[in-house]
Formats: structure tokens, sequence, C-alpha cells
């Protein structure tokens, strides 16, 4: 439980650190924002990539940038590797990111042999990062 | 004995920006009207080089001084600073949402507050800062100027207006022009004791047309803050482009400003203080605002994976290494090794570094 909210992590994929699922698709991670993330974003207005698709990528590069009701962000890369293609349907209307985030709200494919955390391991993430993320909301709400 | 006038300098807007340009001719013109101000306009203060004749004009400037630039305040106050431009720190109110901030904080000294080397040979006349993005309306500015220059007035001499009349918009527009009308050539016994006050028209060179002045290129460096700066040094150790220095006091000081790479910031985000300023950079905190900047939404990098500062400032010096066709260095170089839980144990040979250190004062 993330304080009201009752986290659900689907089983049938990876995640990161930085609060994004990776799912494998034809020799590529598909790559999305995890429940977490969108209740902390709330509706997506604006999303843009900075980089071209088929760009190697390294962990922590700026990759993008996205605009939400309540937050806004600039988009790294959760690790090594080759950023292969973007969910274009986003650019024109980022609204699956927050109806369907684990389906059609897919952002881009992502090629990589990183090591990556198992659905348990990244429920453990968000209860050790919880004090810290209130802090982070509460500290920039003032 | 005639009262000082107010020096307001204008330091125009980098390229050729119309709005901008409007804004600043709009108070010039304005400003002229003042019998007991001196306006100037000089180009981009941050563009001036040590040479130039802006701050060969500025540097002769003794009273106190009203400097609008599009810079944030604490920006141009150190720009200034550097290129030996000083002053007591003078209080404005034009703020913009921070100003309630900033009427509270009129209170607190800020010698007592800040941890900084601070500046030296500081002369006893105050410096005004003020951002010209703080306001569309030129009134704001104007207002501003007037409140501040009621302030410091004790005693108003009447005198004679050199401007007979209303002047009319291309009379206004050939003064602006031309170098050769001085603020100080009032001639009809403006100022009674024929002392002009304004120190920069002794030469006969005014600085009543910045246009007319040598061009300025986009020039882009660090600029320290003082205040903040507490001589710690790792802004030296980290940048391998030679644009740190230390003077004759052992104190730290950007030396060769064109040396640094244009547009990075690295050394900013080592500081420990952030007492490092880029005038020009896209972020505020960077550019030198003051404070918090608020934002109405939250900022979730930190969450979705930023790099931290440092790591940032290694990834940023590696771009400009590799640029330079020389070989990136990633952490190994110019970084404290910042061990956690190890205990800095004060042998002899410290002991000894340090009353070799006291010997030389």
């Amino acid at each position: 439980m993330m304080g009201k909210f009752e986290a659900r992590i689907p089983g049938d994929r990876r995640y990161s650190d930085s609060h994004l699922w990776l799912q494998p698709v034809a020799g590529a991670q598909r790559v999305g924002f995890t429940a977490y993330s969108v209740r902390l974003l709330q509706d997506v207005y604006f999303l843009e990539w900075s980089i071209e698709p088929n760009t190697r990528v390294t962990s922590k590069m700026e990759i993008g940038e996205i605009e939400s009701s309540k937050a806004l962000s600039t988009l790294y890369a959760p690790c090594d590797g080759r950023l292969s293609a973007f969910n274009d349907r986003l650019l024109d209307d980022p609204t699956p990111i927050n109806t369907d985030g684990y389906g059609a709200g897919w952002l881009y494919e992502l090629e990589t042999e990183a090591a990556l955390l198992t659905a348990e391991q990244y429920r453990e993430v968000l209860e050790a990062g919880w004090e810290d993320t209130q802090r982070l909301l509460k500290g920039q709400l003032n | 004995m005639a009262a000082n006038k107010l020096t307001v300098v204008i330091s125009q807007a980098q390229g050729k920006n119309p709005v901008r340009r409007e804004l600043e001719e709009t108070i010039a013109a304005r400003l002229l009207l003042e019998s007991d101000i001196d306006v100037s306009l000089v180009p981009h203060v941050y563009d001036m080089s040590a040479d130039h004749s802006g701050l060969l004009f500025l540097r002769a400037l003794s009273g106190d001084l009203v400097f609008l630039s599009w810079l944030y305040p604490r920006a141009t106050r150190w720009v200034l600073d550097r290129q030996a431009v000083r002053g007591q720190e003078g209080q404005s109110l034009l703020g913009g949402e921070d100003e309630d901030e900033d009427e509270e904080s009129l209170d607190d000294t800020p010698a007592a507050e800040s941890a900084g080397i601070g500046s030296i040979d500081v002369p006893a006349r105050s410096i005004y800062c003020i951002d010209m993005r703080a306001s569309d309306a030129a009134d704001d500015f104007l207002e501003e100027i007037r409140r501040i220059a009621d302030e410091r007035s004790v005693e108003t001499v009447g005198l004679m207006d050199w401007i007979d009349g209303s002047p009319r918009p291309e009379q206004l527009q050939r003064y602006l022009r031309s170098p050769d009308s001085g603020n100080g050539d009032s001639g009809n016994g403006g100022n009674g004791n024929g002392d002009s006050g304004n120190g920069g028209n002794g030469n006969g060179q005014t600085a009543a047309a910045g246009t007319e002045m040598e061009p300025t290129g986009r020039r882009w460096y660090p600029v320290i803050d003082y205040t903040r700066c507490t001589n710690c040094m790792e802004c030296i150790d980290f940048c391998l482009f030679g644009v740190y220095g230390v003077d004759q006091r052992d104190r730290i000081l950007v030396e060769e400003q064109d040396s640094c790479k244009k547009g990075c910031p690295a050394c900013s985000r080592v500081c420990p203080e952030n007492a490092i300023i880029f005038p020009g950079h896209k972020t505020a905190a960077i550019a030198g605002a003051d404070g918090i900047v608020e934002n109405l939404k939250i900022d979730l990098s930190k969450l979705f994976g930023a790099p931290s500062a440092v790591d940032l400032a290694v990834l940023e010096r590696d771009t400009e290494l590799v640029a330079d066709g020389r070989d990136a260095v990633g952490n190994s170089v110019g970084l404290p090794r910042r061990q956690s839980g190890h205990a800095q144990r004060h042998d002899e040979l410290d002991n000894l570094m340090d009353d070799l250190d006291a010997f030389g004062d």
C-alpha cells in the first residue's frame, strides 16, 4: 500500500528503479510507465523525445520530456542499450498512458542486456522509497 | 552643494529583440527628462570583455548606480563585481513573484547570513540591480527608479532642465544615437558648481548610446557569487580547461573567462555552495535566480532517474573534453574522494602542512 493507493504490480514483466516496466517483445523490451508513475503524473498533456529512434543510449541519458496536469519531468534511459522505436501514436495523443499504461500506453522499445528488477524487487523499491517520495511531494507542494 | 545625480545604466539585450529594445528606449527617453538622473546605455554587460569601452565607463562611475539588465539581479551584481564595478547591494522592490520574500528579507543583514569569502575593495556606494524581465511596463521601472532616487536624496536643488519643453521623438532618437551629446554637458548652469557629478564624462567619452559602442560577441563563462563562495577550490580542481585561477590573496577567481566551453555548466553543479552562476543558462537556479524557483508542478525528474548533480557534471565535462579532442576522464579526475564512514585522521604530515601554511601568513 502506498499511502491510500493500493499498488498492483503485474508479475508478467520486469521493472527499473526509475518506475518503468519492461516487457520482452520480438527481440527488444517494450517500456512504459508503472501505475506509480501514472498516479503521480495524473493526466499527461505532452510528451516529447529528444533523440531519434535507433539510437544507442546509456543509463540515465536524457531522452525526452513529459508534462502533465500535476507534474513535469525529464525522461531518462533506464539502462544501457539501443532505443529502436517510439510509440508514435502517443505523440498525437498521450491519453493511452493514463487509460492503458501497461498496454497501449507503451512508450518505446529498447534493446538491452541489462539486469532488471522482478516485480517483487520493484515492490521493495516502492516501499523503501515511500518516505522519500512523500517528502518530495510535500516539499514541492508548498 | 548640488545633490549627486543618480546614474541609471541600461544594459541592452543581446540580439535585436524589438520588444526589449522598445522597453529600453522608452525607459531611457523618460529618464532623460528627470533632472536628477543620468541615464546611459551600454551593451549586454555579460558580453563586454574587460577592455570594452562600456566597462571603462562603468568603472569610472563613483556614485550610486541603478543597473538595468536582462539577467537575474544576482547574476548582474557578480558580473559587475568581476569587472571591478562594485558597491553595496542596493535593495530593489521590483522582484516579480518573490516580492513578499524580498520585503521580509530586507531586514536581514546579508553579511550575517552568508558564509562566503565576500567581495573585496567594495566602495561605499550602492548598486541596485534590476532585471528587466520583471515587468513589461516601463512605468514599473520608472516608479522603482524614482523610489530609489527619492530614498537617497537629502535635498533637491532646483535644476534647470537643459531640454526646453518636451522633446519630439526624433530629437530623442538623435540624442540616443549620438555619442557626442553627453549627459554631463549641461553647460547652462544645471549643476551649480560645475561638478558634473558623473565621473565617466571626464574624458569626454560618454556612454549615452550603447549601440554606438564597439560590438560585442556572445560570451560564455562562469561568474562566482562571493557571498556563497567559501574558497573550497573544488571548481578549479574540476575544470580541466583552465578557466579558474587563484589571485594574489589566494582567492579563487575566474581567470580565463574565454577558455570556458560554450554551453557547458558542469562546474556550477559541483560547487557545494551553488556559488557559480552561468547567467545565460536555461535553468533559473544556474542562471542566478534567488531562492527556490517556484513551480506549480512537481518536478519528478529525480524520481524518474535523473543523475545526481555530480554525475551530470562529469557527463558534461566528458562531452567537452571529447569535443576538444581529448580523452574523457569520467569521475577519476578533479573530484574529492568522498569516502563515507572513513575517519579523517589528522596525522603528523597534516600538522606539518598546517604549520607551513601558518608560517606564510
